[in-house]
């Protein structure tokens, strides 16, 4: 009887916590079902549509996300630089390439969550498509930096992980057939704070 | 130990079942969707800024930091709702939510009649009984024709600078939400 007991007991215990925990894990990863990703880059073009996966419906529940829609824009966030090394706040990032069609972008450094790294500086943690200046090609070479650089700074501060979030706005890729064989910018390490 | 392995093999199906139906009430019972944020910030129709401006946490994360945006909420079963800005934005952009967060129509200042805001959404129904009678003031509007009660609308305004906040915080602040009656 105790054993019977027992056993009952190990597979509820197996399957609510087994449940909750898988739940909770799949939510707290960055990378989820639906994403699309393009060299250091990814997107979620299907987020906060009746289209998504119902992963992507439950973190948009939990996080009281609004997502943007189609005719505003799609952000792409990196993680990762182009050598597949975690980006980090000590470090130096040139950000160069091509860029999609698009109005306007903007670029920003963000923490984990998301959010705009605060500088603690007049100056953002941001950059939009207005204010760079652009090669002889067409293309913007970008140095995200805790230290001044010439040309197009993006200004960095603190100390841990980072991440960058690329938005464009009022752009054909947005559709999800304008996805396929667009160019996003490299994210080359050059160097890091000891 | 038969026993151990068969009672294993049940919890983890078990915890299949819980893992689906757990992922499956969270969109229900959330009460930290963006709905639910917004109900305890403020009212139906209340144009609320989405930024904490006190320096507070923000009632919806907005996300980019070089947009400023504003969002109210809204009941189509009551009747439409208006949308409406004077002025003018470097660029804005509109969006409808349903109660779940779905976006469920977008669209920009290119869309709009001498990128001025003036918008409308209503019910399939509701859209019937507006064409048979188009009210005057509805004249210019934008359209969105949506099977949704409850919801959510978003305006975001861009800020390509910071010499352009005021501005542009201006243009939200005039932005208006209105319940319209047939």
């Amino acid at each position: 009887m105790l054993k019977r007991a027992m056993l009952t007991l190990i597979a509820l215990v197996i399957a609510i916590g087994g449940g909750a925990a898988s739940v909770w894990y799949a939510l707290h990863v960055q990378k989820g079902a639906g994403a699309i990703g393009v060299g250091s880059w990814t997107a979620f073009p299907d987020i906060g549509t009746p289209q998504a996966d119902p992963y992507t419906n439950a973190r948009v529940a939990r996080e009281g996300v609004l997502a943007l829609g189609r005719a505003e824009g799609l952000a792409f966030v990196a993680e990762h630089d182009s050598g597949g090394r975690p980006l980090t706040k000590e470090c130096t990032y040139r950000l160069e390439g091509h860029l999609p069609i698009a109005r306007f972008w903007t670029l920003y450094a963000a923490d984990r969550s998301l959010d705009v790294i605060k500088t603690g500086k007049s100056r953002p943690a941001a950059l939009q498509s207005y204010q760079v200046v652009r090669e002889p090609d067409n293309s913007v070479r970008i140095t995200a930096s805790r230290h001044p650089a010439p040309g197009n700074w993006l200004l960095t501060a603190g100390s841990g992980a980072m991440y960058f979030v690329l938005t464009f706005y009022d752009t054909p890729i947005a559709s999800s057939t304008g996805l396929s064989g667009i160019e996003l910018p490299r994210i080359v390490r050059s160097g890091c704070d000891a | 130990m038969r026993n151990l392995l068969y009672a294993v093999l049940v919890g983890l199906v078990g915890a299949g079942i819980i893992h689906i139906l757990v992922l499956m009430l969270v969109p229900e019972l959330s009460e930290r969707d963006a709905w639910s944020r917004l109900a305890m910030a403020s009212d139906l129709y209340r144009m609320t800024p989405l930024e904490a401006e006190t320096g507070g946490q923000p009632v919806v994360k907005s996300v980019d930091p070089l947009f400023l945006a504003v969002a109210c909420r809204f009941d189509l079963r009551e009747g439409m709702v208006q949308l409406k800005a004077p002025g003018k934005a470097p660029f804005w952009s509109v969006s409808i939510y349903d109660r779940n967060g779905h976006n469920i129509y977008s669209f920009n200042d290119h869309s709009a009649t001498n990128a001025t805001l003036d918008a409308v959404a209503l019910t399939p129904a509701q859209m019937l009984e507006v064409r048979r009678q188009l009210p005057d003031d509805l004249d210019g509007s934008i359209f969105v024709e949506t099977p949704i009660g409850e919801g959510v609308i978003v305006l975001r305004a861009f800020v390509p600078d910071e010499s352009w906040r005021p501005a542009v915080s201006q243009f939200l602040r005039q932005s208006s939400c209105e319940l319209k009656e047939l």
